[in-house]
């Protein structure tokens, strides 16, 4: 049985009775028999959305006695279809990048998270991961980011949003880091070896616990035992812990693309020589390197290790005597009397004794 | 209490929305809305058709709606992330409001904005000093975006 509805276009108001089986494109046939508007330059809107030709009356729970809107377009055909998608994928330099444009193909990388299809979907982490102003300010603490990195479903929505070019223009345009690095961030972004490793829960717990090492590690360093400033709070380290990840993720993503790494992408980090980690795994032990980062900005670094390298690396100016004053006294004990040897064996272990003895006894100080 | 409120607003809207607006439910809830609204025919916004998702809390009423626009939109008072500064859904909401209104609320908002009280100032600053180039820019960001 048909059933009647209204049809708004500005001020005009138009009865078509259709039947509920009918696509849209039949609709459209009706509405221009009475308005002689070409079906192409027609968008109906009910219920806040868009209507598309091939989906049915019924479906979208259009019911007798309800309004739909009509707005005239004329312009291009196809234009409501996903066609959309393709046009915002080169905007002009001056306007900047669409972030959603309605349903119709537009793009907004939040969709997903808020459409109805994961009502209801329990492993999505909690609403209190997003702050007061909808960012993530509070971090989810690392048993969500892992729990939710094993579901299957999040990991095929990871892959599905990476393998989009736009969510990647939308990664870049978002990140002010990956901004700076240009170019080399899309390529990066698009290898499937990042991909893996940000879609592999295995690779996140790894990169967790790499980045708890390399906190907690400078905890304990008796050359840097006073706490870093910031770093008293375990909100504070766990937000730290949770950016290392990410931009960890990508540094590592970037050297093993050069150096592709069977198996663990971690290989990377024990070449010195070409690993951007290196120089960052040195200075944080209170070496102060000079090295240089090539090709790399350094900012990533900075922020990689969160507050703690900032906070925790004022220059230790102290003589190596003060310095290492125990660790010296402990190999004196053993028997290495030669200074300079001993404290250059130490800067290299970065104040390990243990490090300090591995180098003495190789001979390679 | 608030379902059955957001039901019957629903229901009215279904019937008879305002001329220049829609909403509805995304899905099968009823606390996360979309909405699409025609640019008023006599600004820079006329052709366009934008669309904002709609979250109601749940305490509607007697809290306000979360609004935002999710295609861009070039505007005093609208920001990139689509938030909307208006007084109504903030500190001026009232329970006797209803989303029809508020859409409508947001559609005068399109034909006159108030750029003294600015959610993007470099926009409201244009705005202010040089009308023809904001209408010119708002222009182009419709055909781009909301067309």
């Amino acid at each position: 049985m048909s059933i009647t509805i209204h049809i708004k276009c500005g001020q005009d108001n138009w009865e078509v009775s259709v039947e509920p089986t009918d696509t849209i494109e039949q609709l459209k046939k009706t509405i221009k028999e009475i308005t002689e508007i070409p079906e192409d330059s027609q968008r109906l809107i009910y219920s806040g959305k868009i209507l598309k030709d091939p989906e049915t009356v019924e479906s979208y729970k259009i019911q007798d006695g309800h309004s739909i809107h009509l707005v005239k377009s004329g312009l291009r055909k196809n234009n409501n279809n996903s066609q959309t998608s393709s046009n915002t994928g080169t905007p002009a330099a001056a306007v900047p990048s669409n972030i959603a444009a309605g349903q119709t193909g537009g793009f907004n990388p939040l969709n997903d998270l808020t459409s109805a299809r994961y009502a209801g979907y329990l492993n999505m982490p909690s609403a209190d991961m997003f702050g007061p102003d909808g960012g993530m300010n509070n971090v989810p603490n690392q048993d969500d980011m892992i729990r939710m990195m094993e579901n299957p479903m999040v990991q095929s929505q990871m892959n599905e949003m990476l393998s989009n070019p736009q969510m990647i223009d939308f990664m870049i345009q978002s990140n002010p880091q990956l901004q700076a690095m240009g170019p080399q961030a899309r390529q990066m972004l698009q290898s499937p070896m990042f991909r893996q490793m940000l879609t592999n829960p295995e690779m996140m717990r790894q990169s967790m616990q790499f980045a708890n090492m390399m906190n907690g590690g400078q905890g304990q360093d008796p050359a840097n035992s006073f706490p870093a400033p910031g770093e008293t709070g375990e909100d504070v380290a766990t937000e730290n812990t949770t950016q290392n990840i990410n931009t960890t993720n990508a540094a590592t993503a970037t050297t093993t693309t050069s150096t592709p790494a069977a198996g663990n992408p971690f290989a990377a980090l024990f070449n010195p020589t070409m690993n951007p980690f290196a120089n960052a795994q040195q200075q944080q032990q209170g070496n102060n390197g000079n090295n240089t980062t090539p090709a790399f900005d350094p900012s990533l670094f900075a922020s990689m290790f969160g507050g703690n390298t900032q906070a925790s690396q004022p220059e230790d100016n102290r003589p190596p005597e003060e310095r290492y004053e125990t660790q010296l006294r402990q190999l004196n004990d053993m028997g290495f009397f030669d200074f300079d040897k001993n404290v250059a064996a130490l800067r290299r272990s970065g104040g390990s004794v243990q490090g300090a003895l591995d180098a003495l006894l190789n001979g390679s100080v | 209490m608030s379902s059955k409120r957001i039901s019957k607003e629903l229901r009215d809207i279904e019937r008879d929305p305002p001329t220049s607006c829609s909403a509805g439910p995304v899905g099968d809830d009823l606390y996360h809305w979309q909405a699409s609204i025609m640019g008023p025919p006599d600004s820079p916004y006329a052709g366009g058709v934008f669309f904002l998702s709609i979250h109601f809390p749940t305490d509607y009423p007697f809290k306000p709606p979360k609004i935002a626009f999710t295609t861009k939109i070039y505007h005093p008072n609208i920001n990139a992330n689509g938030n909307i500064c208006l007084d109504i859904l903030k500190d001026q909401w009232s329970p006797a409001l209803t989303l029809s209104k508020v859409l409508l609320s947001i559609c005068s908002l399109l034909t006159d904005a108030n750029p003294d009280d600015p959610l993007v100032p470099e926009i409201a600053h244009i705005y202010k000093t040089d009308r023809p180039k904001y209408e010119a820019t708002a222009r182009e960001w419709t055909k781009k975006y909301a067309v």
